[in-house]
């Protein structure tokens, strides 16, 4: 009699060539969306990079800022070239201090209430509440009255009426700046000036960004929203340009690992990414049509601790001169990001003017060794033992590994030591320890003036981790934020990028390179999907082409 | 029996308590801040806000106090990182998700794994134990992110068969449950095939030989059941590490899982999550200990009693 | 266990005793011929020929993991970064290839199996170590302080083990060979300490105990003497039954990102580093990952056939098992 164990066996195997035979049989799907009835179905398959946060008061990564900045209406949006484009503001007053908004009339919330500018007011006010703890409030503090009411602990309404910003009438916003600040139209069109229905925010709480609670006023509206799993947004008819704007709907997917990410995109489950690909599948999709690059405004260096560590300029220029930024870029990165030859990035205003001619010496893009090593020779006490500190993300690692590599050859032994992300930058401080020599560190602006990555240097910038100080750089800074003259104001940037990275700089860190974020976007909505400078994404401006 | 059970409940509170100081201290011991998000440093001023909100300035026995006094008032706090959210809800979101994950590569362990250690007990030393056992072991031998990596390449890239991540539909659950599966799926086929030796090795099984009984029967009615206990015993520390090993499965395939939360709170430095989620998956253990326990008790009456 | 004839033969023999099985032709007149477990454990194991092929080749990998850095041409970590030979594929040169930034996979994979090897033993030594003397003490003691200690396991046991090496991880920093055993030991002796105690409890019953007892041997002697060398066969399988799962953390806490900090490199560093180049370049995750599994593989094997070899009470059930009918 036959035991029934040959059975079961025989029955696995069945199974197994069964999924074979039908794996076999049924086609490669390839890259389609699905039949190439693209135009006329106008959705928007995206995968998003991390979780999302629907409060603009409380959105502090990339991906919610994109999404916030779709479904509510800001007062101004950023144009091609970074300039105020009119959005729900539809014009504006400047005068020194004082600005002052001309809201549209006849916007109304997807509730039906109309918007006014007492939401924007609220808004702002709301995001300077110390109650709130708004990671991006700073940014206001351009305002009059707008730290103190932060730093509030006691008896804060007071100090809440004190803010500069009033609603005069349903459609004017006045605003008192501490000073003359040209760039602050531009600022405002970062996520935190969104506004946001007061009577929806008092009633629920914290569950005011839930879908079923959410009151909105921008071009989409929310229809869906699972945590940590899919959004979906659907046109808002009712929006004062809801002619002109294309997209049906948008269906969001949470994607986190880049590698699922770029599988998925693969295999046709979404079109656009939110730019998690990883850095090392970079030289693949380089070479497919989908593959998209833009430029961000931002840069990243290595910094060095001046204060009790590297003190010689000499070996500190050496270092910089030693590294063959394009290679780096070419083999590690691989992002085709730009060497830096300044602090401030490409793309900022007034650079031309700022950054004169080649930039630093102290950067060519290939390195010059010879110079390096002549110059490390004439360093008096360098330090040739040194501690590289860096996170663990690649490319990171990487680029640690290489520039170990490229010190060596002027004569400097280093050793990395990696840190845990959170560790890495408590452990910066500042000040920084003693153990640290040079660190890995990157800049990105908030907003479209130099003086958001200059302002980085001052000797108490709670983000200057060199332990650089010098008197007359910190009242330049001061004397720049007065200056409300943009030609005026980027002579004194000239002025400050000098000492740092021109001919005579103090050199106290090395720029790199300024950053890019690739992206893979599928042939039939590369063309409109842009993301700007500034990492954000216009949906209104996306359109689905014909397959 | 029931003086058992109550023990047993009893015990769970001490232990609670243990793994929330243990937590609590451990998660304190960790330098960073949780709410810096990027290279950019937080202002003073906000920062001691932010610390004063969620009753971080506090000396650290009074936060312990306030936190036990939440857990056992089921009110977990607010997550610091993900603002708009309380750990309650993101547990009472994602969970249910694990859990399910969980259960799903547990029975894909038991239908596969099960029969295979049978199969090799009964063959033992030929070629289908080695074949198998083989088998099941490279499964769990290869890193599981390269397992689950190449599972998605193969079977959704390249044959369509399956999407490549998410959780929506029945067809998705099918890949990350099974590349979940393979190691407790070999651990059950060799334990499986182990117990089944011993047992085979046992007097009664001779007997029942003797006896003339059907081959078939003597596995199935005496053998099988027999060595299934251990496989029993083994199913608690399983569950636990199912539930708490789903985390490179939940970020390649995208699940929503408390897993993938959980490794990122740390990371980030989101101490209520943690503490949240590290409360949780005690809980789970220690009631899962305790229903194996139990089910072993009634199982095994000799057992009832001793402690090995 | 079996509890060998003469108790004091366990310790103290191993080789002296006479390569002779007990009762089969002893020699007339001769001392009756002792069985040596150790010897008579060794014939079964190599009957496994799983079990033998598996241990040649785990020691064949840790020799070549220990030797070729030493004699082989490149060296990893004083070598230039040399792009244009990134990303290689295997060649006379370089027989597995090159890595991202040119250096020889070959090499590199020793030295990742040093680290690898190194960090899996230490964490199981470190947690046989803490398992033998948490056990030995609890069953040793037994009574109340065994009461407590188990009570205490229980509520260990209700820690999710990989948080907390994990949160280990995050406490100490920056991550080198030692915090790796650390971390991963931390969390994983319970199972170790049960077992120990578990067989104390056992033994301790057995005549030869309550006899070395009753000639009033101290109570470390009887530990040393008598309990320890007989849980020894079960701590030499518990050894290669723990090493896979810590290999395995090992790959998976580099996976998260808190593995082995470079210039050094373990086997699931490389493993997470080659899964993004997985589709134009799989040597470079298919080789660690290749290795990882190997070692698991033979460390399992091992642990089957030491554990059949060990416990003779497991012989082979051809005789029983085969279905005819």
């Amino acid at each position: 009699m036959l035991s029934r164990k040959p059975r079961l066996s025989a029955v696995l195997l069945a199974l197994v060539m069964g999924l074979l035979v039908v794996g076999c049989g049924g086609g490669d799907e390839g890259g389609d969306t699905g039949g190439g009835a693209a135009a006329a179905d106008q959705t928007l398959k995206w995968g998003l990079g991390s979780e999302f946060v629907l409060d603009p008061g409380l959105a502090t990564d990339t991906t919610s800022a994109k999404l916030v900045l779709n479904i509510f209406d800001p007062l101004v949006k950023l144009g091609d070239n970074l300039e105020a484009v009119p959005s729900m503001a539809e014009s504006w007053d400047v005068n020194g201090p004082n600005v002052v908004y001309h809201l549209r009339s006849g916007a109304t919330w997807s509730n039906g209430d109309p918007v006014t500018a007492e939401d924007y007011e609220y808004a702002w006010k709301r995001a300077l509440d110390p109650e709130l703890a708004s990671d991006y409030s700073y940014q206001l503090y351009g305002i009059k009255g707008a730290v103190e009411y932060n730093e509030c602990e006691s008896n804060c309404n007071a100090l809440r009426d004190k803010v500069a910003v009033n609603a005069t009438d349903d459609q004017t916003l006045e605003v008192t700046l501490t000073s003359a600040q040209p760039w602050f139209i531009q600022q405002s069109a970062h996520s935190v000036f969104l506004p946001v229905h007061k009577a929806t925010v008092e009633q629920f709480g914290e569950r005011w960004t839930r879908p079923e609670n959410i009151v909105t006023n921008g071009p989409f509206n929310v229809e869906a929203a699972q945590p940590s799993a899919s959004i979906t947004l659907v046109k808002n008819p009712d929006w004062r340009d809801a002619a002109n704007v294309k997209l049906e709907r948008v269906e969001g997917r949470i994607i986190v690992d880049g590698t699922t990410a770029v599988q998925s995109f693969e295999a046709g489950e979404v079109d656009v990414l939110d730019e998690q690909l990883p850095p090392a599948e970079t030289p693949r999709l380089k070479e497919t049509p989908e593959y998209e690059l833009y430029p961000g405004l931002g840069t990243s260096y290595y910094g060095f601790n001046v204060k009790d560590n590297i003190k010689d300029i000499n070996q500190r220029r050496a270092m910089s001169l030693a590294i063959d930024r394009q290679s780096i870029i070419d083999n590690i990165t691989q992002a085709n990001e730009k060497p830096a030859n300044a602090f401030t990035p490409e793309g900022m205003p007034g650079r031309e003017d700022i950054v004169a001619g080649e930039g630093s010496p102290w950067t060519p893009a290939s390195g010059d060794l010879e110079q390096a090593k002549e110059l490390m020779a004439q360093a008096k006490n360098p330090k040739t033992k040194i501690t590289i500190y860096s996170n663990e993300s690649s490319p990171n690692k990487e680029v640690a590994e290489a520039l170990q590599s490229m010190w060596k050859q002027i004569g400097i032994d280093s050793t990395i030591k990696i840190l845990e992300w959170q560790q890495f930058l408590e452990f910066l401080g500042p000040p920084p320890p003693k153990a640290v020599d040079i660190f890995r560190l990157g800049w990105v602006g908030d907003f479209v003036d130099d003086i958001n990555f200059l302002e980085l240097w001052t000797c108490d910038s709670g983000n200057n981790n060199t332990g650089y100080c010098d008197k007359e750089y910190d009242s330049l800074v001061a004397k720049a934020k007065q200056t409300a003259d943009n030609t005026e104001r980027y002579a004194i940037y000239k002025q400050l990028e000098e000492k740092l990275t021109g001919q005579d700089g103090f050199l106290p860190f090395i720029p790199l390179w300024y950053i890019t974020y690739p992206n893979l976007e599928r042939e039939t909505v590369k063309e409109t999907f842009e993301i700007n400078l500034l990492d954000q994404v216009d949906l209104t401006k996306v359109e689905i082409k014909e397959a | 029996m029931t003086a058992f059970i109550i023990r047993r409940l009893l015990w769970t509170i001490p232990v609670l308590l243990l793994v929330i100081f243990l937590t609590f201290v451990l998660m304190r011991q960790i330098e960073g801040n949780p709410f810096r998000r990027t290279d950019r440093a937080v202002p003073a001023a906000v920062q001691r806000n932010l610390e004063r909100k969620f009753n971080l300035d506090e000396p650290w026995y009074v936060q312990y106090a306030l936190y036990v006094k939440g857990v056992f008032t089921f009110d977990l706090g607010p997550s610091l990182v993900l603002r708009d959210r309380t750990v309650n809800e993101i547990i009472k979101e994602h969970f249910p998700k694990s859990l399910e994950l969980g259960v799903l590569a547990f029975v894909w362990a038991i239908l596969i794994g099960i029969p295979m250690g049978v199969i090799a007990a009964l063959r033992q030393n030929s070629a289908y134990d080695y074949g198998l056992m083989f088998i099941t072991n490279v499964g769990y031998a290869i890193p599981n992110f390269l397992v689950a990596t190449l599972l998605i390449y193969y079977v959704s890239l390249k044959l369509g068969l399956l999407p490549t991540n998410g959780w929506q539909t029945w067809e998705h659950k099918i890949l990350p449950s099974f590349a979940l599966a393979l190691a407790p799926m070999a651990y059950f086929a060799r334990l499986v095939r182990g117990s089944m030796l011993e047992t085979l090795q046992q007097d009664y099984i001779r007997t029942a030989k003797a006896k003339g009984l059907r081959w078939r029967r003597v596995v199935t009615v005496h053998a099988l059941r027999n060595s299934l206990i251990p496989a029993v015993t083994a199913m608690a520390p399983l569950l636990g590490f199912i539930i708490t090993g789903t985390f490179v499965i939940e970020v390649i395939f995208s699940i929503p899982g408390i897993g993938r939360y959980f490794i990122t709170a740390v990371t980030s430095r989101d101490y209520s999550v943690v503490m949240g989620i590290t409360v949780l998956t005690s809980v789970v253990i220690v009631l899962a200990n305790m229903v194996v326990d139990i089910l072993y008790g009634i199982l095994d009456p000799r057992t009832r009693d001793a402690r090995t | 266990m079996t509890v060998p004839a003469d108790p004091r033969d366990a310790v103290a023999t191993g080789t002296a005793a006479p390569d002779v099985v007990a009762g089969a032709g002893a020699h007339a007149g001769a001392p009756m011929a002792q069985s040596n477990l150790w010897r008579d454990a060794w014939r079964r194991y190599l009957q496994n020929r799983a079990a033998v092929i598996a241990g040649a080749v785990f020691v064949a990998f840790v020799a070549f993991c220990v030797i070729w850095p030493i004699v082989s041409p490149y060296d990893i970590e004083s070598d230039p970064v040399n792009f244009s030979e990134a990303y290689e594929s295997p060649s006379l040169q370089h027989p597995l290839g090159t890595d991202k930034l040119g250096k020889d996979l070959l090499t590199k994979l020793a030295l990742g199996g040093r680290i690898s090897i190194a960090i899996g033993i230490g964490a199981t030594l470190a947690i046989l170590l803490i398992g033998v003397v948490y056990g030995s003490i609890a069953g040793f003691a037994g009574g109340r302080l065994d009461n407590i200690q188990m009570r205490l396991l229980d509520a260990l046991y209700g820690l999710p083990y990989l948080p907390f090496a994990i949160i280990v991880l995050a406490i100490i920093g920056t991550n080198s060979l030692w915090t790796m055993v650390i971390a991963l030991s931390i969390a994983s002796w319970f199972t170790a300490a049960r077992i120990v105690r578990g067989q104390i409890i056992t033994l301790k019953e057995n005549d030869y105990v309550r006899a070395a007892k009753a000639i009033g041997a101290r109570w470390y002697r009887v530990l040393t003497r008598h309990l320890l060398p007989n849980t020894l066969g079960v701590l030499i399988i518990a050894i290669f039954l723990e090493l896979p799962g810590v290999i395995l953390g090992e790959a998976f806490l580099s996976f998260i990102g808190l593995g082995i900090s470079p210039p050094e490199a373990s086997l699931g560093s490389m493993a997470q580093e080659g899964r993004e180049v997985y589709r134009v370049h799989p040597n470079v995750i298919a080789i660690p990952s290749i290795a990882i599994a190997m070692l698991v593989l033979c460390a399992n094997f091992i642990a089957d056939g030491l554990r059949d070899a060990l416990d003779p009470r497991t012989r082979e059930t051809k005789d029983y098992g085969a279905p005819q009918g």
